[in-house]
């Protein structure tokens, strides 16, 4: 397979060579480490298009000798290469380049446009590193968990594949081509591509390989992919428990251990199977359970451990399990028979320092921050996060909207007017897949997070048949969740094939007291509401009311968690500041709109927090 | 005479001077305010204290476009005309007390209670006045009384309330009210207390813009540790405070003017601190957050400019 540089231009080419997405199941694999990280300083080098990159830079003898080097995970525009740009709504290019997707109106619009532009900055990376000594003779693949925009995989000089959607990870089997020493990993960065046109979030617009880059062997059977189903019966003291386990390697003798566990340790389900490549354990057998929500997050362990014939572990796995049931009940959601109030906010991933590019500690911040302060839901603004952000939410009984990375506000939301009439993904076939894709990346990669209630097609992409079919993939493959999402709410015709919930942004008190004493289809949540631009959070008790004047009204999710802002320094005084969006020559742009945070940039509380803490307290 | 218990006063040509043990006040005519306010050998004024119509804009406001509606205010509060000065001493007029006035008076240097009034004229379109009024008692406790004129065809106002400009920094300030930074539509979950609070925080919101506001207070005792004064080299902290008179006030204690804050768009801007505004405020806007890009703050927490406004609060020495 060679690749290719057009498929920068075509949105039907959007994973080339990739593993499927799987569950985000972590493992040891005969005891040990299962995954070596290859975060570091990789040689690097910055075109400023595509026609100027170094095409044959992944070539064993390439002379890269005068490169520079560059820390992987991070931003490209943060390490100095490329201008840092917020934008909001326009698309970046907005001013510079007249685009039009693919499938509207004449195809010399769409062709070429990213792979040929005079502007599409391009990183090329390469770092070299040798096999754990425990990988030898493994299938060993590489995960790289959030790459911005679009990437193209070489080692040892073969190309590997191709990978869009920045922010999940990206999986490639280098089984075919790794050695023991010496492996030389090539990867080239594309700032933008058809994938663009559906990340249009509100932020700062940054490429690179910004998240952590795993390699990892597989056992010599493999667990590819996991699903906890857990069930809590009526009356929230039973329930069951279903797991569908895919494997691969030689299965032949192979066995599967395991055993759920409580807290204290006591045993609740075991057993033994022989390995299939595709099979259910513990189908349903009825057992006492306590329930999982966000006063009492109780998870349970199931620990599978794979074992060949003559009885060595190859791999073993720790998951955790949460019982709980949602539904919708004379249209009110209910959790565990409860009805559902969320006190939640948006979360973007953000470090004023490093960008998109965060931590765990910072996670863990923002956690004890949630919890301190009575915030008991968040809405992953607008992509998913780091996995390890969604383990954290089940620990805690953070509930999560989990949402899809898609967000296309641009091609519809223009100047002083809703103009669809490129809308993207709209009704266009060739951006069907592409959107499906997301979709079933977000469900497979979270499906065993009890803490993900709802599964979120998007933000602020209109509505339109393929966002429909989002909604169908969702509702057909997971009963255990909603699906919500935003976008109906400006295009009415969808409104009974998309969203389980009727969901607005900025309704205003008293539109959504009209919509709900007006015979209302859904039950009602703000996906965003208290704007926190500055100083904000006024007014926040007349949404608080809304909680006890109507079943149906089910809360809603502040925008947002962090001021989006970049500590730089000053040029005048030296001093650390904080910037926005224009503070660097970027234009078109929008400024301070990004600085909403109930946080500041730095991760200091703002002063409405303690409106946030006394009225979510009052509700939680 | 037993004058222990009494005011010392100076009808001077061109000021009116209130004395006692401990506090010196000037009163003047030409810079139609209170110019000096001296406590235990320490000055508290910077100039004449004055109304104040503005509030650097929040995001919030510029979002509902409420400058555009309500911009002349800006102007009234930095350009503002003293029209009208009265005072009373132990409840009787003397009209045009400056010079030559003055000079049938000699011999009336000592007073229970004194009462000088204040008229200020805004340079609004219509025009509207504003009445500080002092009255002092013998303990030197100063009561401030103050009343805005509603006039039916003057935009919202985003504030008001007198605006006091310290010479020096403050240290810190304590107050009795609610923890953290309160707004009328942003106060439910300030916990009531006394806090103690370092500095003239100002709040670090991206672009600079209103901050530091404190409802419900019913006193707040700003603290300093220097004077301007080239004979006075101690550094010993020294405090005034501003209690409630009938009905808690809303107070803000930064280091800079609503215009100073207006002027940044990052913090890095705003200049050094070197003075206290304290603004002690009869009315605040609420903050709002429906959204940022049209929607006002809710009705209940604008403030009508076509409505009088009254409020009354003490400094106690």
């Amino acid at each position: 397979m060679k690749p290719d540089i057009t498929w920068l231009d075509n949105p039907e080419v959007f994973r080339v060579g990739q593993l499927p997405a799987h569950s985000d199941h972590s493992y040891t694999l005969e005891g040990k480490e299962a995954a070596l990280c290859l975060n570091g300083q990789w040689d690097f080098a910055y075109s400023r298009c595509a026609a100027e990159r170094p095409v044959e830079f992944y070539k064993e003898d390439f002379d890269r000798s005068q490169w520079d080097k560059i820390m992987v995970p991070g931003h490209i525009e943060l390490a100095g290469y490329d201008k840092v740009h917020y934008i909001n709504v326009m698309y970046p290019w907005e001013g510079m380049y007249y685009r039009r997707p693919a499938g509207f109106g004449e195809e010399k619009y769409a062709k070429g446009q990213f792979s040929e532009a005079d502007y599409n900055p391009v990183g090329s990376y390469v770092t070299k590193f040798d096999l754990p000594e425990h990988f030898e003779g493994k299938r060993v693949c590489i995960s790289f968990e959030g790459v911005e925009q679009a990437m193209y995989l070489w080692i040892n000089g073969q190309f590997v594949g191709y990978a869009e959607d920045s922010f999940t990870p990206s999986e490639f089997d280098l089984t075919p081509y790794i050695r023991k020493e010496g492996n030389l990993l090539a990867v080239e960065v594309h700032k933008r591509s058809t994938a663009a046109y559906l990340e249009d979030q509100d932020f700062f617009r940054f490429f690179g390989i910004f998240r952590d880059v795993k390699l990892y062997a597989k056992g010599d059977v493999h667990v590819e992919d996991l699903w906890v189903k857990p069930v809590l019966h009526e009356g929230n003291t039973s329930g069951s428990l279903t797991v569908e386990v895919k494997l691969s390697g030689d299965l032949e003798e192979a066995t599967l251990e395991y055993v759920l566990k409580d807290k204290d340790g006591t045993v609740k389900l075991s057993g033994v199977e022989k390995c299939r490549e595709a099979f259910t354990l513990a189908p349903g057998e009825t057992m006492e359970v306590i329930p999982w929500d966000n006063h009492n997050p109780y998870l349970y362990d199931l620990e599978l451990v794979l074992k060949n014939k003559e009885g060595k572990e190859l791999e073993c796995i720790h998951q955790s399990v949460g019982f709980r049931r949602m539904e919708i009940i004379n249209k009110v959601m209910l959790l565990n028979g409860q009805r559902l109030k969320i006190v939640g906010v948006n979360r973007h991933e953000w470090n004023c320092r490093t960008g998109r590019c965060i931590t765990l500690d910072d996670m863990k911040w923002d956690m004890e921050l949630f919890k301190e302060n009575n915030i008991n839901a968040v809405r992953t603004c607008h992509y998913p996060d780091q996995i390890a952000w969604y383990g954290l939410c089940d620990e805690n009984g953070i509930y999560c909207m989990s949402e899809t990375n898609l967000e296309s506000h641009g091609s519809w939301g223009k100047y002083a007017c809703l103009d669809a009439s490129w809308n993207v993904p709209g009704d266009f076939p060739q951006w069907k897949e592409v959107v499906l894709d997301r979709a079933r990346t977000n469900f497979e990669t979270f499906k065993n997070h009890p803490s993900v209630l709802f599964w979120s097609l998007g933000n602020e992409s209109y509505a339109g048949e393929n966002l429909a079919a989002m909604n169908a993939y969702f509702k057909e493959t997971d009963p255990s969740r909603l699906v919500h999402y935003e976008g109906v709410a400006v295009n009415r015709a969808y409104e009974d094939r998309i969203s389980d919930m009727e969901s607005r942004m900025y309704a205003e008190p008293w539109e959504i007291e009209e919509y709900l004493s007006n015979n209302p289809k859904k039950p009602y949540i703000l996906c965003e509401y208290m704007h926190d631009m500055g100083n904000s959070i006024g007014g926040m008790k007349s949404y608080m009311d809304l909680f006890d004047k109507y079943e149906m009204f089910q809360g809603g999710f502040i925008w947002d968690y962090i001021d989006q802002a970049i500590m730089v320094f000053d040029e005048i005084t030296g001093e650390e500041v904080l910037r926005y969006g224009g503070d660097f020559d970027d234009r078109p742009c929008d400024y301070e709109f990004s600085g909403n945070g109930i946080v500041f940039g730095d991760r200091t509380p703002k002063p409405a927090l303690q409106e946030v803490k006394y009225y979510y307290g009052l509700h939680k | 005479m037993d004058c222990t218990n009494k005011l010392r006063i100076v009808f001077g040509d061109a000021t009116f001077g209130v004395h006692g043990e401990e506090f010196h006040y000037i009163f003047s005519y030409g810079s139609g305010g209170l110019e000096s306010l001296v406590v235990k050998g320490k000055e508290w004024l910077y100039r004449s204290p004055r109304p104040t119509f503005w509030r650097a804009l929040t995001d919030n406001d510029r979002g509902c476009r409420f400058h555009l509606r309500s911009g002349m205010w800006h102007s009234s509060d930095m350009f503002q005309n003293c029209t009208g000065i009265r005072l009373w001493v132990d409840g009787q007029e003397y009209e045009k007390p400056w010079a030559p006035n003055n000079n049938q008076w000699m011999d009336k240097s000592f007073a229970e209670k004194i009462c000088i009034s204040y008229t200020y004229e805004t340079i609004t379109v219509p025009a509207t006045t504003v009445e500080v009024t002092y009255t002092v008692t013998v303990e030197g406790t100063i009561h401030v009384n103050v009343h805005y004129h509603g006039k039916e065809g003057l935009p919202e106002l985003p504030v008001f309330g007198m605006r006091f400009i310290l010479p020096t920094k403050a240290t810190g300030f304590t107050y009795e009210g609610l923890s953290g930074e309160t707004y009328p539509d942003r106060m439910a979950g300030g916990v009531p207390g006394v806090y103690k609070v370092d500095g003239m925080p100002v709040t670090p919101y991206m672009v600079p813009q209103d901050c530091g506001v404190h409802m419900a207070t019913k006193w707040v005792e700003i603290t300093r540790n220097y004077v301007k004064s080239n004979a006075d080299h101690s550094n010993e902290e020294f405090s005034l405070r501003f209690t409630m008179d009938k009905e808690p006030f809303a107070f803000a204690c930064l280091p800079y003017t609503a215009q100073e804050l207006e002027n940044a768009t990052h913090h890095e801007e705003l200049p050094l601190p070197r003075r206290c505004v304290l603004s002690i405020l009869g009315a605040v806007r609420g903050v709002g957050g429906i959204n940022s890009w049209g929607a006002d703050v809710e009705a209940p927490y604008r403030i009508s400019g076509e409505k009088d406004i009254c409020y009354s609060f003490k400094i106690e020495i």
